[in-house]
């Protein structure tokens, strides 16, 4: 038999022309049924979930990515998770809501979620989303704070309770309304105890007012604090900040040692070898507040410290218009000048700025 | 051809005016530079009169019609023209240059100035005869006249190199290593120097002033760096010291006097005296200091310090005030 190559090119032309009317016509009139009731032809949600768990095991990070999961950290993943991830995984201990069985693709519920997903699986999950389920990215490029997300995950599968659950996520009762969401993690004094989460009390209202600023408009990632300051109408952040930064903080020095001693030389003089400044003529201690616009660090927690470090040195942490100075500021830091000028404000006493000597004897 | 003669003798005069000026290694000051311009003189008499006796040669064998000479003469022509006269020549020449070192790399006689490339200016401290601290400053060398002064050069980040021309010749500037030379001014002025190393974005704008002056006038010029920073005078000067703390220049900038120590940046003490700001950049005026703190990234490209511009624009300028007093 003869082909006539002519006839072969001329049908399949037609064929397309066809075939992008008709997908045209059922994009352009409507005629797919989006319907969630209707739900997917069969095949499509084994086809769907198969494509996701491939994509995780393929491409998440190796194991030994995952630092320590410690147990500060699961406490402010399951706040986060609390307020950002509940409304469509439900908790450990109870039910999903009728609400959450209608979704098209249906969320797991987060015990069922968590699988056997291994700590990088996890990170992988959170951070990037899964974009054919209405699973969001983590709202930040800060891959650092979502293992505290992954260590709470890991005590969901390791069997967290109910009760265990609400004593992690319990909100106390604070004034004015709204205000217990912030209290949630920070406690109603800013005080929070737990070394993952900063303490507020020794910051000026002006400071918090513009880091909530920039965490709403992006400025600063966080995906925790974004979701917060996002959470809370714009209105309340400054009235909120005005809260914490009203109470009187209590603590005490810790006494000195051979690594805090080498902080406080940093702190104090600065290392001009490395074109360190001293971060004590703009973060204190001060004899009095010198700029509310800069945070004063005397008592703030050192893994907190640390981890802000880190991001200014990367030249990733954002802030208010003043950032750029501290890019300059820490962008020669080494790893061991971090641990030594943290180690040195942690154990500063939080309450009287002006005694730089504190410790000292 | 006559038509020609007076275009090109002006072009030649504007084109030799250029040989003098504040930054002329042919229109010396120190004792270092004479003998360089002298070495170069000599240098370019020789080649002068090289350049006419081979274009001569040329010029016979080509126009005046040789009779042929025997190939003995032509042997000896070849040699002793093509061997033993250059061998000759750059045997007395190089001995010339080379007996002009010594005196390049004598000591110091007394004040001895540490200069540190940074990107992208001149650290500069002073050690006078038996000082147990250094004065500090930037980005001016101020020498006695009449005395050989020991220079000491480093550099922070990348290779930079310390050129006064009117006083002497170059050197490098190594991280981690120190490197020196001596300068002996023979006559009071003002001068410029710059970096003459490719180290980076702004590296054409790390310039420096040098001042010669008598011993006398050096002594007072000592006493007066290693005194501290002028007090505020005036309401807007007082706040402009306030801005200057409060914004914590002071962990970078140094002025003595004031809470401010920090040895990141170019000390500021007597930022006024000094009569360039930013390296040779800029000058210290009011209009020059508010561009520089608001904006030194749009001025030298790569500059560490950060921009000030989100500062009220009161407060930047009670700043340029207040630095424009420290004389």
């Amino acid at each position: 038999m003869k082909i006539d190559l002519r006839s072969v090119f001329l049908t399949l032309a037609a064929l397309a022309v066809l075939g992008v009317i008709g997908a045209s016509a059922v994009v352009g009139f409507g005629l797919y049924n989006v319907s969630a009731r209707a739900g997917h032809l069969p095949g499509v949600k084994w086809i769907l979930h198969t494509t996701y768990q491939q994509a995780v095991t393929f491409r998440a990070p190796p194991e030994s990515a995952a630092p320590e999961l410690t147990d500060a950290m699961a406490s402010l993943g399951a706040k986060h998770f609390d307020a950002a991830c509940r409304v469509c995984h439900s908790a450990p201990g109870y039910a999903r809501t009728a609400t959450m069985l209608s979704m098209k693709p249906e969320p797991p519920h987060i015990t069922a979620a968590v699988g056997d997903w291994s700590p990088s699986e996890l990170h992988w999950i959170v951070y990037e989303g899964v974009k054919m389920s209405g699973m969001p990215h983590w709202p930040a490029d800060r891959p650092d704070e979502v293992w505290s997300t992954v260590a709470f995950l890991t005590r969901v599968q390791e069997g967290l309770n109910r009760q265990q659950y609400d004593a992690l996520t319990a909100a106390p009762k604070a004034d004015p309304r709204g205000f217990a969401y912030c209290a949630t993690c920070h406690e109603e004094t800013g005080v929070s105890g737990n070394p993952d989460i900063p303490r507020l009390d020794i910051l000026s209202e002006e400071y918090m007012t513009r880091a909530l600023l920039a965490f709403r408009t992006g400025a600063r990632d966080s995906g925790i604090m974004q979701h917060a300051a996002t959470e809370v109408p714009v209105e309340d952040l400054p009235r909120f900040a005005a809260i914490f930064a009203a109470e009187s903080p209590t603590g005490e020095a810790e006494p000195e040692t051979s690594l805090t001693l080498r902080g406080r030389r940093i702190a104090l003089e600065g290392a001009p070898g490395s074109d360190v400044p001293a971060c004590a003529s703009c973060h204190g201690p001060w004899p009095e507040t010198i700029n509310p616009a800069y945070p004063s660090l005397s008592g703030q927690y050192r893994p907190y410290l640390e981890t802000q470090l880190r991001l200014w040195r990367a030249g990733e942490r954002g802030g208010s218009e003043v950032a750029e100075i501290m890019h300059q500021a820490a962008a020669r830091l080494s790893d061991a000048e971090i641990e030594a000028v943290s180690a040195w404000y942690s154990s500063r006493n939080p309450d009287e700025l002006n005694r730089i000597n504190d410790g000292e004897n | 051809m006559r038509p020609l003669v007076l275009p090109a003798a002006a072009i030649l005069a504007i084109a030799l005016a250029g040989c003098r000026g504040p930054q002329s290694a042919l229109d010396p000051a120190g004792a270092d530079a004479s003998s360089l311009a002298s070495l170069f003189w000599v240098m370019l008499a020789g080649a002068v009169v090289l350049w006419l006796l081979m274009n001569g040669l040329i010029f016979y064998a080509w126009r005046a019609k040789p009779r042929p000479i025997s190939s003995k003469a032509a042997r000896i022509l070849i040699f002793g023209g093509g061997v033993v006269f250059p061998t000759f020549v750059l045997f007395f020449l190089l001995a010339y240059g080379l007996s002009m070192m010594p005196d390049q790399r004598a000591p110091g006689e007394g004040l001895r100035v540490e200069v540190t490339g940074e990107q992208w200016w001149f650290r500069v401290a002073y050690w006078p005869e038996g000082a147990s601290e250094p004065i500090h400053s930037a980005n001016e060398i101020v020498l006695p006249v009449g005395v050989r002064s020991e220079i000491t050069l480093k550099a922070d980040q990348v290779i930079h190199s310390f050129w006064l021309p009117s006083i002497a010749g170059k050197t490098d500037m190594f991280p981690g290593r120190v490197t020196r030379m001596s300068l002996l001014p023979t006559e009071p002025g003002e001068f410029r120097g710059q970096c003459a190393e490719f180290c980076g974005e702004s590296h054409a704008w790390m310039a420096f002033t040098a001042r010669t002056m008598t011993p006398d006038d050096f002594a007072a010029w000592v006493e007066a760096e290693a005194a501290p920073a002028a007090v505020p005078e005036t309401d807007l000067q007082a706040r402009g010291l306030d801005v200057f703390l409060s914004e914590g220049c002071g962990g970078c900038h140094a002025i003595r006097g004031t809470p401010a120590r920090g040895r990141v940046g170019p000390d500021l003490t007597h930022l006024a005296s000094r009569g360039n700001l930013a390296a040779g950049a800029l000058k210290v005026t009011v209009p020059d200091l508010i561009a520089w703190i608001s904006h030194p990234e749009a001025i030298k490209p790569g500059a560490k310090m950060p921009a000030f511009d989100h500062l009220p624009r009161e407060d930047i300028a009670a700043m340029a005030a207040y630095l424009e007093s420290l004389e």
